[in-house]
């Protein structure tokens, strides 16, 4: 974490303590994720508890606390997705990805990344285009009616090697 | 401003009461018994568990069961405490709160008292809960932390389901003075500390450690240090007497009785000669 960087972010906000969301929000826009000291040291120059932070953090599913890939995979897990078969995509990609199942982060976040840190696996709930159901997004492009078969093929397009 | 002296029902029976108050004030100051999980006087109305709610019976009130905790009273308010409406809603938030925290033995007791002894929903337990199964995420102890104390050690984590209070990233907290306020507040006996010596461990919060103050007469460690230099920082009154400062308060007790006991003879002494 650079200081001055994280420090250029606070000065943006006129009023820093209401604007918490805002400053998260472009910490994670530079690291794509919120490092442990980032969070520390808004938290000393707000004098806001660190708890309090770690609160909001843990409540969005917008946030990562932990280091992500190179591409974000979400997989929508709300409704209309899930009756059209989400739970088996996620599955799937879990395997073509060989990372670790059911394996949730300390703060009860849905979260994995393969080993290369090529990429990360997340779940959302409803994107908002349930017509399109099942739907996974790939950092910020959205795939609709996504099926098994179509998986490998938006992987590679992202730079996976099936193995 | 003076509020207004107003009279209010409860239950068919009037009280006094000044304007504005809150109606489960004005019942427990009168020994009516209502249920709350999330209502401490020392904060602000908070209306989370809805364990408190009663029915109003005035006419022309559209919404007739709302929580007492955050019930303004006003001249002529009539309501019930334990109305078949109120009892029938009570009852299955206890049955929530008894899957929710299916351990706390005091819950379980506040249930028995509404003839709730079992939960048909499934019952929420966690092997490593290091609140014991049995928080109700009513948020008094957050809100103790860092509404009364200004510590702020402790905050609700993640959400839905898997919400859970604790210290950021679970580890060991820094700013915890030890005071125990929360476990104080926590409606259901969730929060765990243990004193083992001259250290304080709040077993609930990742195991945080605080160092405890020794007697300077009898030796027993009677408070942690970072409370003690807090309450000084805060209160701090010069004449407060040097010689007392470190000792527990029933050594304090002892000494000042004993000062005065000394100053009373010396008088006696004095209006003998
Ligand atoms: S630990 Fe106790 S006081 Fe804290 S949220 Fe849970 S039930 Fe409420
Ligand atoms: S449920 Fe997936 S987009 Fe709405
Ligand atoms: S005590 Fe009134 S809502 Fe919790």
């Amino acid at each position: 974490m650079n200081k001055e960087h994280v420090e250029n972010i606070i000065r943006r906000y006129e009023n820093p303590e209401g604007k918490i969301l805002g400053i998260l929000e472009d910490i994670q826009e530079t690291y794509k994720y919120l490092p442990k000291e980032s969070l520390e040291f808004v938290s000393k120059k707000l004098g806001m508890p660190l708890s309090k932070l770690y609160s909001i953090a843990t409540f969005y599913s917008f946030f990562n606390l932990k280091p992500v890939g190179e591409h974000i995979i979400t997989v929508c897990m709300g409704t209309a997705c899930h009756v059209r078969g989400a739970k088996d995509i996620l599955n799937n990609l879990i395997e073509l990805l060989k990372i670790g199942v059911n394996e949730t982060t300390e703060d009860g976040k849905f979260f994995l990344t393969t080993e290369d840190k090529h990429f990360s696996l997340n779940t959302a709930r409803c994107f908002g285009c349930c017509s399109m159901a099942p739907v996974i997004r790939v950092d910020d492009k959205i795939f609709g009616y996504v099926t098994i078969k179509d998986l490998p093929k938006i992987l590679k397009a992202y730079g996976w090697k099936s193995k | 401003m003076k509020s207004k002296d107003i009279q209010v029902l409860i239950n068919g029976q009037e009280f006094k009461a000044k304007e504005g108050e809150l109606v489960i004030d004005i019942a427990r100051r009168n020994g009516i018994f209502i249920p709350a999980l999330c209502y401490e006087e020392s904060l602000k109305p908070y209306g989370a568990c809805r364990m408190c709610i009663v029915e109003i019976k005035n006419e022309g009130v559209k919404k007739k069961i709302t929580t007492s905790c955050t019930l303004q009273a006003f001249d002529g308010l009539s309501i019930e405490t334990d109305s078949e409406e109120v009892l029938k809603h009570r009852k299955v938030l206890l049955e929530l709160y008894l899957a929710q925290a299916p351990n706390s033995s005091k819950l379980k007791e506040l249930a028995l008292r509404y003839g709730v002894n079992r939960t048909r929903f499934r019952q929420k337990i966690r092997d490593d809960d290091p609140l014991n199964n049995s928080c109700v995420l009513c948020g008094l102890c957050v809100r103790v932390c860092s509404e009364v104390m200004s510590a702020g050690v402790i905050n609700f984590i993640g959400r839905g389901e898997k919400t859970r209070v604790n210290t950021p990233y679970f580890e060991q907290s820094e700013l915890c003075l030890g005071c125990r306020a929360c476990a104080e507040v926590c409606p259901t006996g969730a929060i765990e500390f243990r004193d083992d010596g001259d250290i304080r461990i709040a077993a609930s919060w990742s195991n945080t450690k605080v160092e405890l103050k020794k007697c300077s007469m009898c030796g027993k460690y009677y408070a942690p240090v970072k409370l003690d230099k807090k309450i000084d920082t805060l209160y701090y009154y010069k004449d407060r007497d040097d010689e007392l400062r470190d000792m527990c308060p029933d050594c304090r007790r002892k000494a000042i009785a004993r000062k005065m006991t000394l100053i009373a003879e010396n008088e006696v002494e004095k209006y003998a000669k």
